[in-house]
């Protein structure tokens, strides 16, 4: 106990070291919210990998994994794939001006500080969501380390991420992110020889898993479409969550984006992969478990000795603050930049902007512990959270970001309806759909469908609008 | 039971081959440019 404790004490000692460290590189909002824009790939790639890889990839996943068997698995090809997409067809055009924000984008693609807001807010509700899921998240592995109350523990994490967030923005965010993903690769590298060890090297898992759950290397424990839908929702998602585009503009140019991805997918495979082979041994070590989600505290209490339990623990705690933090950079930034500032208050002063970008964060992070703690979304959701806002975001704003930047057509009154069709068509399948096909189908098809119906009924965009992001812009606006 | 096969060794496959596919590409957007 007193191993956990001094592991976490040091953990959270270096977190808020390099936040300070960040408020001296933080001069203006350009820095605050993007990192300058002139991130190297070393830290431009972390932050990508350990944004993406959440408290959802430790829990959820392996809980996944450990329920149906080892075919999930296969969904994760998805990931390589959408980034590869991102880096190879849309960041050459994307990143060719660059904004704060991605409803920034919105605003000069589709000419309307109205649109901006409707995209921000999008942004914001769906983010305050997933941020509320993973700090359910951290109360549980709070309880487990400290032995607090889970209620004390999501005030707690709200409490240290809000800390370092607020005072450096997206340079502490990334700075941070580096270092937990060095605590996720560390927990994910110890553990898995150990959980090896007691079930005689991965020879003998191999055997032994299919004794205890025989189905678990077929393709019969997961509907194809599932799967299939599932790994359209990641691709998807994976190319158009504001959390991810926004790490194109914060990289210095597209030589960088390149190498930033790759270091991205290398560490994003490395750490999935092992945490799959732990899914496998948590089948054979502990058989009967009530829910999967329990695979993960179970390998890092049982199989683990303490000092590298803990540092197991700390890897998820990690995983789940890389990721909120970069949540909180997105919603605070969609509150004070796209909503406030530019619907309220346009005029306000540099210094003015700066303390309401600050107090934008507080907001948006304090929002989802005021709702738990009013008993506002409760309960067990990791994962399926996760994925419905993958699916929102990617059924939001795929089409008015992929198609913004190469269909010239496509206008202001499209890409609202199609925002607008999109979230309501995943909303409407998630309640009433086939559970057998993942929303983001229907989300993205509606979304597509009226992307283009209604641009091609509406006066096309004015060659202002057009002009950053294709080389001929006047000529080009009847493909 | 024979083993775990093409489920189990061809997602470590697809992984391998993807990354050799980005790096080729990389490598060619690079001298490229």
């Amino acid at each position: 106990m007193t191993a956990q404790i001094w592991v976490f004490l040091g953990y959270f000692a270096v977190v808020f070291g390099i936040g300070w460290y960040s408020l001296r590189a933080t001069r203006n909002e350009t820095d605050y919210w993007i990192a300058g824009g002139e991130l190297g790939w070393f830290t431009g790639g972390a932050t990508m990998a350990a944004t993406h890889t959440s408290a959802g990839t430790f829990v959820g996943t392996i809980g996944v994994m450990y329920t149906v068997g080892w075919s999930f698995g296969w969904v994760l090809l998805s990931i390589p794939l959408a980034y590869w997409f991102m880096v190879a067809v849309l960041a050459p055009r994307f990143t060719r001006q660059k904004e704060l924000t991605i409803p920034a984008f919105i605003e000069t693609r589709y000419y309307g500080k109205g649109i901006r807001g409707l995209a921000g807010a999008i942004i914001l509700i769906a983010t305050v969501v997933y941020i509320q899921a993973q700090i359910v998240a951290g109360g549980l592995i709070a309880n487990t380390v400290f032995g607090i109350p889970t209620t004390w523990g999501m005030v707690g994490f709200t409490a240290i991420l809000l800390a370092y967030t607020v005072v450096g923005g997206m340079v502490a965010v990334v700075y941070t992110d580096a270092f937990q993903l060095v605590v996720m690769g560390l927990g994910a590298v110890f553990a898995v020889p150990l959980a090896l060890r007691q079930v005689d090297g991965l020879g003998g898992l191999l055997t032994l898993v299919e004794s205890a759950h025989p189905l678990v290397f077929t393709w019969e424990t997961m509907p194809a479409t599932l799967l299939f839908t599932m790994g359209l929702s990641f691709f998807l998602g994976g190319i158009a969550t504001p959390e991810k585009l926004i790490r194109l503009y914060a990289m210095k140019d597209m030589r960088t984006i390149r190498r930033g991805v790759l270091f991205s997918i290398i560490m994003i495979l490395g750490i999935n992969l092992l945490v799959f082979i732990l899914a496998l041994s948590a089948i054979v070590l502990f058989p009967s478990l009530s829910t999967g989600d329990l695979a993960m505290p179970m390998v890092a209490t049982a199989v683990l000795p303490a000092t590298l339990g803990s540092i197991m623990l700390a890897a998820i705690t990690a995983a789940m603050m890389s990721t909120v933090d970069s949540l909180l950079i997105v919603a605070g930034s969609a509150l004070s930049v796209d909503i406030y500032q530019n619907l309220v208050d346009p005029e306000a002063s540099p210094r003015r902007r700066m303390w309401v970008d600050r107090l934008g964060i507080v907001v948006v992070g304090s929002t989802p512990v005021v709702l738990l703690l009013s008993g506002v979304g409760e309960g067990d959701l990791v994962q399926f959270i996760v994925l419905l806002f993958t699916a929102l975001m990617a059924a939001a704003f795929v089409l008015p970001v992929v198609g913004g930047v190469f269909w010239p057509r496509a206008t202001k009154e499209g890409a609202a309806s199609a925002m607008v069709g999109g979230v309501t068509a995943t909303f409407a399948w998630e309640a009433w759909g086939a559970t057998t096909v993942e929303p983001v189908l229907c989300g993205f098809l509606v979304s597509a469908a009226l992307f283009v119906g209604v641009s091609l009924l509406t006066p096309p965009p004015p060659a202002s609008a057009l002009a950053p992001y294709f080389e001929s812009s006047t000529s080009r606006d009847s493909v | 039971m024979n083993g775990p096969g093409f489920t189990f060794w061809g997602l470590f496959l697809a992984c391998g081959l993807l990354l050799v596919g980005y790096v080729t590409w990389m490598i060619r957007a690079e001298r490229d440019e």
